[in-house]
């Protein structure tokens, strides 16, 4: 078992340096590249600014000529040879240029131009989902133009790199939870793209001090709020984000990580996601993604990642992960999940494919549990004939033959994918509303990854947790306890490597970055970390503040494993591509809701109220007390008493007097009238209503 | 005494006391006749719904209260409604009474049984009997005192507790700001400029009649509401190349022609425009050495061919045929001064696209209606530096100008087109183009470099699909635009540029990937340039007065005369503007008493105003550079402190806000004082009367 492990692990660093072998090549080429353009920039610079020009304009029409010519190439070549003299022309009318404006024709623009892909891959998933993963790679070559003009990248995103020095960025709006389970765990897949649910933000930046990286920090997160209408400039406030050192990625203090789990996701994210393709939804691949259909599915990933150097100039990925469910468990085809179908590719995309990807499991088991309707341009496998990718190539189809993949569950059974060594949950213990406690347990998951244990007593996994909790969840970390196998373990022998950052009230979250390493053979591990719910100001709390409060998903890594999947290179696809990289398998726990003790809102109006009240009757009744006289009062009543006639014939007389009045009334209903009107009333109706008026009227002027 | 009951109430006749003095009975009688007051007790033992039943009057002397009256108020107190209609009967006894108060002997007695019992009242208790008309000791002051000092204490109190709950409110300079406003739209800001006429010719007499003519010529020009003119100073020089004469006033000797510029004339002969231009530059610059800068001239020679030439610096010169007639010549000279030199031949010119801040983005954008037909790439990088550059580095003076790029792909008009047989081309007519920028689909709106409040100007190319092909805008008399461009103000310019291939109507396999002509590119940044020149509100093309007239033009796209202009309008706009926005947030502020406004909007408010201040009195003065800095500074800082976020969020506090939280309390306690304090003091006044009037039938007695 173990040493399968090890070849595996032999291999994977075998392709390493292969790969590392290539990039260096790659590399030396640029550098050629460069080195070559350089030269030229040089002699531009002492022949003079028109033979520049002369140069600038060959340049240019080498890139013409480069087209691929076909009917019309002739018509282009004389096309070539007039502009090439317009072009002379209008520089020799114009006024001597600068030599830099020359060079920059040479620029890298000339030799390598932006490009855009689309693709898609399509996995049928064990519980008889299908997975949709939208991929879409746009980059810019390095150059001095960036930010300025573009003609296939998203313009904003450049401005975005340039104005906030950003070197690596990902950005992740999600809904729902990645089936760690049943949709895999350890394949490259599942490991890119299982994110938190909510929104994650992480971005590496090219500034030096730890001030300018969190002002920067803030203004992106503004203008990504703009730019995606999400709340992302929630993430502003140093509360919300926070600076790990090793635990989510290995960096020199210039990342800041930051999540928000409740934001919802919906189209108004997804529009301007896909305002950053060419193509937005008018064509190709992007065409499929029909609002009701992709919103419906068990789980939906939006992701935008970037990365920014010298030698590639930017890449942005944006991948939509979408889990769907079809109609029908049996067969589902492309139609059926989008309800829309693909005719064709868009147009400005240098690659336009489909890929299907049949995980090992289903093909190697039975031969004859799927079945494929459509045929594919390209079928391979992996090195490790973990899957198959079935590929085809948009290019082919059209309006009148749409390209449509139909899958077929022939047999129905229950198999899971290459899942994680170690399957992560996290839970709430204790309860009420001053203390409780956090649980992640880690359960192995051996039937599916026999082969990487022993139980040998040197065999060790690691296993990174990082996690970031609020201020108001006041983690005591001397509490930790760690249980191995159900019994309590020192800390000391478990724990490897530790960095916590501890909360401050109002000022900045707790971090708990933590490396832990557990014997091979174990099945079962648990952390418990215990905290005390703080008090919120009433300004704190959101707009559903009796619903909890969420604590971000942890994430849990395992340094030890790889996910990769290297196919042959005769499939040049960017998404494939990205398989190839070393990404360790990592997996995000749930998220937790805390409930604090809320306050009634109303309350301190109730409490004002209450308050005054109280206070205005003691008040009162003092004043009156103070004023009171006592022997008077004793003295009228005396009297009162002497003179009071009985209840009963009190009462007789109002009835006698109720039953004449009665008479008389309606005898004399016409006179009766009269007093109403006096110039009494009438005058004091008049007061009342002057009073009115001139309160009403200093009211609204002042 | 009189007690008027009502026949329902029983009538006690009380005894008479034996030991009623006749004096008293006298005194008593006196006192009646002197204050009668009629007391009204009402008395609806049982409402229904349509009559009343008891009425019972009192009518009796102010001090004193018959027991049994008081009894039957007491009684029927409870019961007492406002509406009543009394009986016919009691209403003539009452009259009857009125009328003859002593004749009635049952009032006598009635009267005369009070005042025994009262006098038994004063007997048994001598202090304080309310009862009685007479007291004999002196009323005590101790509740009244009491009383009266919570009143007071409250009544002090109220002005601690309105100062305590008072908003803070920074005091905002709003007289001065409508001082300066009114002052400066009254009389609005006018720069200092020197207009000199320069007659090149020997045979020239001097005449008084040409600059006053000149003057009058140029003051027909002004308008009061516009800004940016100038309060001009006119000189007429001859230089005949021996003689030399000045006239009219200078703003200093310096700026006044240095004569010897007789080789002048001779040196034109010639000449092209371009280089007679750059003759006189040198001329004036080394001639009026002192305020090269400042002094705009015209130049004025004897000739065959009449022709009037606008330079691309800040002078003219005009060939005539006769210079004798003064007063055509003066006018035609001030019609190049007032018309050109001070206006630009526009009389609009409010709005400059700048931003406050004195940023202009300038975002030009390729848009292809539909790639799937073809799709077109520019190199504006390149073309549009070149171009362009010049006309930014003119224009730094007015605004700091950059510039992107982008081309866009599925991007439709919104606007409907038709097929017209007569141009054999789909025209848009000019009416429709309000509906022309699909602000839906053209996703222009990106640009994170337009920091703060810089004003991004739009300008479109727009390449039409296949099915729209060839595409002009037709003007109103039918015929197609000639750049087949328009602009909207304040937003920017959109040029349509149909592709070589789209007459052919070519629907191939092969979508058509091309890069606009550099020729092209080059025709539509000059119509950008000229749309630029528009949404800064200078004409496009200046119409010609006369075939005579001829317009050099710059190839930065705004000659030097035109950037003064710009100048002017753009530091007069800015000053007014800023007044505007501080005038309006002083309204805003003072139309809101309970709005919180913060120090730091105060204090930007202040320097705003002295910025202002600053620039009104450098324009006076002429100091060019200071005035503009100001003015843009008087304009960032007024919309820095309207737009301030504290302004923007709820920080009102209502007035209802304010009574609903101190209602509780103050409402009854303020009651229950109120009425304690007019109570007492009532009291106390009454008793005083009864006192004196105790004393004063002691005195008689005695």
């Amino acid at each position: 078992m173990g040493g399968e492990g090890t070849r595996m692990r032999r291999r994977g660093e075998a392709g390493e340096a292969r790969e590392r072998g290539e990039a260096r090549v790659g590399g030396g080429d640029h550098v050629r590249g460069g080195e070559v353009r350089g030269n030229i920039g040089e002699s531009c610079g002492n022949i003079g600014a028109r033979w520049n020009e002369i140069l600038c304009s060959l340049f240019h029409g080498e890139r013409f000529t480069s087209r691929p010519l076909t009917g019309e190439g002739v018509m282009a070549s004389h096309t070539f040879l007039s502009l090439l003299v317009l072009y002379l022309y209008s520089f020799h009318l114009a006024r001597p240029i600068h030599c830099s404006v020359g060079s920059n024709g040479f620029d890298t623009t000339s030799v390598l131009k932006e490009e855009f892909s689309e693709e898609l891959l399509l996995k049928p998933l064990p519980d008889y989902k299908v997975l949709a993963h939208f991929h879409f790679t746009s980059t810019s070559p390095p150059s001095s133009s960036n930010g300025k003009h573009h003609h296939l990248f998203p313009k904003s995103i450049a401005q975005l790199v340039k104005k906030y020095k950003i070197r690596e960025l990902e950005l992740s709006f999600t809904q729902g939870r990645w089936n760690y389970d049943r949709w895999g765990a350890s394949d490259p897949l599942s490991t890119a793209n299982g994110k938190p649910p909510g929104v994650e933000l992480w971005a590496l930046f090219d500034i030096p001090t730890k001030e300018e990286i969190d002002a920067t920090w803030r203004n992106l997160t503004h203008s990504l709020s703009g730019l995606f209408c999400a709340s992302i400039n929630f993430l502003e406030s140093p509360t919300s984000y926070s600076a790990p050192l090793w635990g989510f990625l290995p960096n020199n203090g210039d990342l800041r990580y930051g999540a928000l789990p409740r934001e919802a996701i919906c189209t108004e994210n997804l529009t301007p996601w896909l305002k950053l393709l060419p193509c937005r939804d008018k064509a190709g691949i992007a065409s499929l993604l029909d609002r009701p259909s992709i919103y419906r599915g068990h789980y939906h990933s939006q992701r935008l990642k970037l990365r920014s150097d010298g030698l590639n100039g930017i890449v942005i990925e944006q991948t939509l992960s979408v889990v769907l469910q079809p109609i029908d468990r049996t067969s589902w085809s492309m139609h059926q999940l989008f309800k829309k179908s693909l005719t064709g590719k868009c147009a400005l995309a240098k690659s336009s494919k489909v890929f299907l990807e049949i995980e090992g499991s289903l093909v190697s088991q039975n031969e004859n549990i799927l079945e494929l309707v459509g045929e594919a341009d390209m079928v391979t496998n992996d090195q490790h004939d973990h899957s198959t990718i079935y590929q085809y190539n948009v290019e082919r189809y059209s309006e009148h033959e749409a390209l449509d993949i139909r899958v077929n569950w022939k047999k129905l059974l229950q198999v899971s994918f290459l899942q994680a060594p170690l399957h992560a949950s996290r839970f709430l213990m204790g309860s009420g509303n001053e203390r409780g406690s956090i649980a992640i347990s880690l359960q192995s998951a051996r039937n599916s990854t026999k082969g990487l244990y022993d139980n040998s007593k040197n065999c060790f996994t690691r296993v990174v947790i990082f996690q970031v909790v609020p201020w108001y969840v006041k983690v005591y970390y001397h509490t930790l306890r760690i249980y191995v196998d159900g019994a309590i373990r020192n800390t000391k022998d478990v724990v490897e490597k530790i960095n916590v950052t501890p909360s401050e009230d109002k000022v900045s979250p707790g971090t708990l970055e933590m490396m832990l390493q557990f014997p091979c053979g174990m099945m079962s591990a648990a952390l418990t970390l215990d905290f005390d719910k703080g008090f919120l100001h009433i300004d704190e709390y959101p707009p559903d503040a009796n619903q909890g409060f969420d604590i971000p998903s942890a994430l849990v890594s395992f340094p030890d494993f790889i996910s990769r999947r290297i196919y042959p290179d005769s499939i040049s696809s960017p998404l494939l591509q990205s398989y190839k990289g070393r990404n360790i398998v990592k997996s995000y726990t749930e998220v937790l809701l805390v409930p604090l003790t809320t306050p009634d809102f109303s309350m301190p109006y109730n409490v004002i109220t209450f308050t005054c009240t109280v206070l205005a009757l003691y008040f009162g009744s003092m004043v009156n007390v103070l004023r009171r006289r006592v022997s008077e009062e004793e003295r009228l009543a005396k009297s009162k008493d002497k003179r009071r006639p009985g209840l009963i014939p009190l009462l007789i007389s109002k009835i006698s007097n109720k039953v004449r009045g009665i008479k008389e009334d309606s005898a004399n209903q016409s006179q009766s009238s009269q007093p109403i009107l006096g110039p009494k009333v009438v005058f004091k109706v008049v007061l009342i209503a002057l009073i009115a008026v001139l309160g009403h009227y200093f009211l609204n002027t002042s | 005494m009189i007690h008027l009951s009502t026949l329902e109430t029983d009538h006690r006749t009380p005894t008479i006391s034996r030991k009623m003095t006749p004096s008293a009975t006298s005194k008593t009688t006196e006192m009646f006749q002197r204050r009668v007051k009629l007391i009204l007790v009402l008395d609806f033992p049982m409402i229904s719904s349509y009559t009343t039943t008891g009425l019972s009057f009192s009518f009796l002397h102010n001090r004193t209260k018959p027991k049994e009256v008081q009894r039957v108020i007491s009684s029927q107190k409870k019961s007492r409604k406002k509406f009543f209609t009394p009986p016919r009967r009691i209403t003539w006894r009452l009259r009857s009474v009125l009328r003859h108060p002593h004749s009635t002997s049952s009032l006598h007695r009635t009267k005369m049984a009070d005042e025994t019992s009262a006098a038994a009242g004063t007997s048994t208790d001598p202090g304080a009997g309310t009862e009685s008309n007479l007291r004999t000791t002196k009323p005590g002051t101790k509740r009244l005192f009491l009383t009266v000092s919570v009143l007071i204490s409250f009544l002090l109190g109220a002005p601690f507790l309105l100062k305590s709950t008072e908003i803070h409110r920074s005091p905002l300079p709003s007289a001065a700001i409508s001082s300066l406003s009114d002052h400066l739209h009254s009389n609005p800001p006018s720069f200092p400029c020197h207009f000199q006429a320069i007659f090149l010719s020997p045979f020239k007499r001097s005449d008084s009649l040409l600059s006053l003519s000149i003057a009058e010529r140029i003051k027909a020009q002004f308008s009061a509401q516009s800004c940016g003119n100038c309060k001009f100073t006119v000189s007429v020089t001859v230089d005949s190349g021996s003689s030399c004469h000045h006239e009219g006033d200078a703003a200093s000797a310096a700026c006044l022609w240095e004569c010897g510029g007789g080789g002048l004339v001779d040196a034109i002969e010639g000449r092209d425009d371009q280089g007679i231009d750059e003759l006189l530059l040198s001329a004036v610059n080394e001639r009026t050495g002192g305020c090269a800068g400042r002094v705009y001239s015209v130049f004025v020679m004897e000739g065959r061919d009449e022709r009037i030439v606008i330079g691309k610096h800040r002078h003219a010169w005009m060939v005539l045929k006769d210079l004798d007639d003064s007063t055509s010549v003066g006018s035609m000279i001030g019609t190049v001064f007032g018309d050109y030199f001070m206006r630009g031949g526009v009389d609009k010119g409010e709005y400059i696209p700048v931003g406050s801040d004195g940023n202009v983005v300038l975002s030009f954008s390729l848009l292809n209606s539909n790639p799937s037909d073809w799709i077109y790439d520019w190199d504006f990088q390149r073309t549009g530096e070149v171009l362009l550059g010049p006309v930014l580095e003119a224009l730094a003076p007015v605004a700091n100008i950059t510039m992107e790029s982008q081309v866009l792909y599925h991007a439709p008009k919104s606007s409907i087109s038709y097929w017209d047989e007569k141009l054999e081309a789909y025209v848009v007519n000019t009416r429709d183009l309000p509906f022309f920028v699909n602000s839906n689909e053209w996703h222009l709106d990106t640009s994170l470099s337009a920091s703060g409040r810089s004003k991004v100007l739009q300008f479109v190319v727009y390449v039409p699909s296949a099915s729209e092909c060839p595409l002009y805008i037709r003007t109103p008399e039918g015929e197609m635009s000639k750049t087949n461009a328009f602009i909207s103000p304040m937003w920017g310019g959109v040029a349509i540029w149909n592709p070589p291939g789209c007459s052919m109507q070519s629907q191939g396999i092969h979508i058509v990937r091309d890069a606009l002509p550099t020729q092209e590119l080059e025709k539509i940044i000059e119509i950008f340039i000229g749309q630029l020149r528009l949404l800064f509100g200078l004409n496009s093309n200046y119409v010609k007065p006369s075939p005579k007239f001829k317009f050099l033009a710059s190839e930065k796209g705004f000659t030097n005369w035109e950037l003064d202009l710009l100048y002017r309008q753009h530091t007069c706009f800015n000053l007014l503007s800023s007044l505007s926005t501080l005038q309006s947030l002083s309204t805003l502020v003072e139309s809101l008493p309970r709005m919180i406004v913060m120090d730091e909007i105060g204090k930007q408010v202040e320097l705003s105003l002295e910025a202002a201040n600053l620039a009104e009195k450098n324009i006076s003065l002429g100091i060019n550079n200071a005035s503009a800095l100001s003015s843009i500074r008087a304009r960032a800082l007024a919309e820095d402190a309207f737009f301030h976020p504290s302004i923007m969020s709820i920080s009102y506090s209502s007035m209802e806000h304010y009574f609903a939280i101190y209602m509780p309390f103050f409402a009854p306690v303020s009651l229950h004082v109120l009425l304690a304090a007019v109570k007492e003091v009532k009291r106390y006044f009454a008793e005083r009367s009864k006192y004196l009037a105790f004393r004063a039938s002691k005195l008689k007695s005695s």
